[in-house]
């Protein structure tokens, strides 16, 4: 009995101290974090933005892909697309991208944000080159979501990371119907 | 005190010879730049996680010195991790990704359990820098064999005008694509094993 106490008590007292300094350096980090991740946002606001005026953000209830959207405004004030926050499904979880789409629906420009792909495969979606198969499709052509709607060099590209494609594809052709739509209306 | 460090390079070589931390070696041996990065982390953290295990092998109860074990190093990584992102940004995003990983690395929590709660803490600190060397080296090797057979081109860090990538002629057009893929880090881990064993039988007479 006395024994398990006194194991018991060695281990918490490990988790306590553990846990103190944990969130000691949360405290001093956290601040710093948040402000980077913010100015990333942001710098990934203005990449998609196109030079064009970025608004006030709007939330979108009750999607599960379209989370929200700032609308993208010419010098005038004439709405001209939309700026979409957008969580599609990859290989390693969600995949948080930032798309600009224009409002009859066409993807201007396409930015990768947090996700858990795998380094060196699915992660290559980082990279801005990436993303150049899907810039200018949604309005004309369909939004890629199938290897066989690529070229061959482009599928042979993604060979070992095609879920991650696919999900980026979903996710850019769901924010591509809903500016269609808003634009309808 | 030398042979604690030379042991992890060939020896005693974690992947190669006492096959542990398979996982980040498999997962994060698709290009050279991944493994410099898994190998500075894992290097750091084991640094770290021996010197705490070997100053408090006398504190922990032997009965749950494993949960001991992983609440230390989870800790130091979770510092590490935390750190890194708010302080030293353009360095998280190459390394980030790597950093969770390493709390479930084998290699870790295999030096805490056969070597630093036996021994003392500058022995723990050249056994660390030593094991952590010798998987860098490995998952160097294994890297640079998948990069070059897999995509045709060696990726390190970009320095000025140059990009960091090399490209091998002839290969970077026609790529070997399975090394890139998983069954190509087995294949390579496999041969690469398999000439460890048949060079240390070897030397062993």
């Amino acid at each position: 009995m006395n024994d398990i106490l006194k194991i018991g008590s060695k281990l918490a007292l490990i988790c306590a101290v553990a846990a103190i300094s944990l969130g000691l350096v949360n405290a001093v980090t956290e601040p710093k974090i948040n402000q980077m991740r913010e100015q990333k946002l942001m710098n990934a606001l203005k990449k998609v933005a196109v030079g064009m005026e970025v608004g006030k953000y709007k939330e979108v209830p009750d999607n599960p892909v379209v989370k929200g959207y700032y609308p993208l405004n010419d010098n005038s004030g004439t709405q001209k697309g939309y700026i979409f926050n957008l969580v599609g499904i990859g290989y390693g979880g969600d995949l948080n991208i930032i798309a600009g789409v224009s409002t009859k629906g066409k993807i201007l420009s396409v930015v990768m944000m947090n996700n858990q792909e795998t380094p060196g495969l699915g992660k290559e979606a980082e990279n801005p080159e990436y993303m150049k198969k899907y810039i200018g499709t949604g309005e004309d052509s369909p939004v890629p979501v199938r290897k066989s709607q690529l070229s061959q060099e482009d599928a042979d590209a993604i060979t070992g990371a095609s879920i991650t494609f696919m999900g980026i594809g979903k996710a850019l052709e769901a924010a591509s119907d809903f500016a269609k739509k808003e634009g309808a209306e | 005190m030398l042979k604690e460090f030379t042991k992890g390079i060939f020896k005693e070589n974690p992947i190669f010879i006492i096959v542990l931390g398979l996982c980040p070696a498999l997962g994060v041996s698709t290009k050279v730049i991944n493994a410099i990065g898994m190998g500075a982390g894992v290097i750091f953290v084991l640094l770290g996680s021996n010197i705490f295990v070997s100053l408090l092998k006398n504190f922990i109860p032997e009965k749950v010195r494993i949960p001991s074990y992983i609440v230390i190093i989870a800790s130091f990584v979770t510092i590490v991790q935390m750190t890194m992102e708010a302080f030293a940004p353009a360095l998280y995003k190459s390394l980030g990704v790597f950093v969770p990983l390493i709390v479930v690395n084998c290699i870790i929590l295999g030096r805490a359990e056969a070597f630093a709660n036996k021994n003392t803490v500058m022995s723990s600190i050249m056994d660390a820098l030593g094991m952590g060397i010798g998987f860098t080296l490995a998952l160097l090797l294994i890297a640079f064999i998948r990069e070059f057979l897999g995509a045709g081109t060696i990726t390190l860090f970009p320095v000025g005008s140059f990009s960091g990538v090399i490209r091998i002629p002839v290969l970077a057009d026609n790529p070997v694509r399975v090394f890139g893929l998983a069954a190509g880090a087995l294949l390579v881990i496999g041969f690469l094993k398999a000439f460890f064993n048949w060079y240390s039988e070897r030397r062993a007479g």
